[in-house]
């Protein structure tokens, strides 16, 4: 596929000036008057949350387009994006465990959005091992295909079923980390929205390097196992 | 249709009330499970009567994960998955089938287990037994829909008990979830139980109607 090549350079390109320009905007921002410094974790964190729930989006059309339409291409970018999204959301998780320290006294809270964002991440996880488990590629793929849209219905029905568990017994005491009515100042929007387009063309330039990769792997193990059973 | 679903769930139910395999392993397990919470947690009567929803759930969640590593185990011995496959009725009933044959013997290890919980842990519920036992079912409805594809999914994978594991403990949260509470409420008599009764029919209806469709793509060669 030579057009992944030229996606690659051109959102390789792309992404590298929208971070220098989103950075440089980050350090023009004023400080948070409650959370002072701590605030500027918000421009990784809330990016890669985005960028993770895109991702998981990504792999279910590309797996409804490889059941559908049997195109190795969609499964090839279902895998990538797959691992690409898996890395987002360790790194939401991540982001948000340093911020929660500092802000909430805490790494971790069983609130509604880190327990789905936990689930989402051990989705991932499945439908890696799932896939690298089965020995017939095509069984793999087809497998991993139906897991992924199983879970693209579960989670809804996931992230519901944590905030009815959270909110129907205990009063929100979390809820800072929810929209508890919290809007963010206007000077602190600029920066990450720029932020959100570069993570955006990285997430895009991730998927696609991935992509190449699994294809050219591919592409040998095919070369391989022909050399192995040249009679066949 | 119904009587191709009823054969086949028959055809398993029967077989392993004559062999007594997994009715018997899953059985044990569940009793070694609830020792294990026993020795880890210690509870007095009160704290027992506390934990006694999550005990009752988290139970049910590990023995359902015995019974599914054998739902195609039989087929797989004797290689005749192929030969149920070719069967004149449609994959879905397959699949309901062989769902029902593993939702009968998780039952039938749930109902056991209840009383035997009861007695183990000292706890005085026995008033509330048949709503918990409905709890129980219903949770246990979607639970095995989703657990049998699943199982039909990691078919031939490379270590596929942990892979079920893996695959069918964080999409079954909104069961645990809701199952808890349901019973929770039932014995507190002050939590709501309708929500998560609610909560419980939407698992199940979305899992019973996503199931069979999906087990038609799995098998399909």
């Amino acid at each position: 596929m030579k057009i992944l090549k030229k996606i690659q350079t051109l959102t390789g390109i792309a992404t590298l000036a929208m971070l220098a320009v989103g950075l440089w905007f980050v350090y023009g921002a004023p400080e948070d008057f409650q959370q002072g410094g701590a605030v500027r974790i918000l421009y990784i964190h809330v990016p890669s949350a985005k960028m993770a729930l895109l991702s998981y989006l990504f792999v279910t059309v590309a797996s409804v387009l490889y059941l559908w339409k049997r195109s190795e291409t969609a499964d090839i970018l279902a895998e990538a994006a797959t691992s690409v999204g898996a890395a987002f959301t360790a790194i939401t998780l991540a982001s948000g465990s340093i911020w929660g320290k500092p802000m909430w006294g805490t790494w971790w809270a069983w609130d509604a959005r880190l327990t789905s964002m936990l689930v989402l991440l051990i989705l991932f996880k499945g439908l890696m091992v799932l896939r690298n488990s089965l020995d017939d590629p095509i069984k793999g793929a087809r497998a991993t295909a139906i897991l992924a849209i199983i879970g693209a219905v579960d989670l809804p029905i996931i992230h519901y079923s944590v905030v009815w568990w959270r909110t129907l017994h205990q009063p929100p005491s979390m809820a800072a980390s929810g929209n508890s009515g919290v809007h963010i100042s206007g000077p602190l929007l600029p920066p990450l929205l720029i932020l959100s387009g570069a993570f955006i063309l990285m997430g895009l330039f991730m998927v696609t390097v991935k992509a190449r990769q699994i294809e050219a792997r591919r592409h040998l193990d095919a070369l391989e196992s022909a050399r192995m059973h040249p009679d066949e | 249709m119904l009587k191709a679903v009823y054969r086949i769930a028959w055809k398993d139910v029967a077989g392993d009330l004559r062999r007594r395999a997994t009715l018997s392993s899953m059985l044990f397990f569940a009793i070694s499970v609830l020792v294990v919470f026993q020795a880890a947690f210690e509870p007095d009567r009160k704290e027992a009567l506390r934990l006694l929803p999550g005990l009752l759930w988290a139970t049910t969640l590990f023995t359902t994960l015995v019974g599914l590593g054998r739902v195609f185990q039989a087929e797989e011995e004797d290689g005749a998955f192929e030969g149920l496959l070719l069967a004149s009725v449609p994959r879905g009933v397959i699949f309901f089938g062989k769902w029902l044959g593993n939702l009968l013997l998780t039952l039938l290890v749930e109902f056991l287990i209840l009383p035997l919980t009861l007695v183990l842990f000292n706890v005085d519920a026995w008033g509330h037994v048949p709503a918990i036992l409905g709890i129980l079912t219903l949770g246990t409805l979607g639970l095995t829909g989703l657990g049998t594809l699943l199982a039909a999914m990691t078919r031939g994978a490379r270590s596929r008990e942990t892979l079920l594991a893996l695959l069918l403990l964080p999409l079954t949260a909104p069961m645990l979830i809701a199952g808890v509470q349901a019973i929770a409420g039932v014995l507190l008599q002050d939590g709501e139980v309708i929500p998560w009764l609610k909560l419980l029919i939407i698992f199940d209806l979305v899992y019973l109607a996503m199931a069979p469709w999906a087990f038609g793509w799995l098998v399909e060669e």
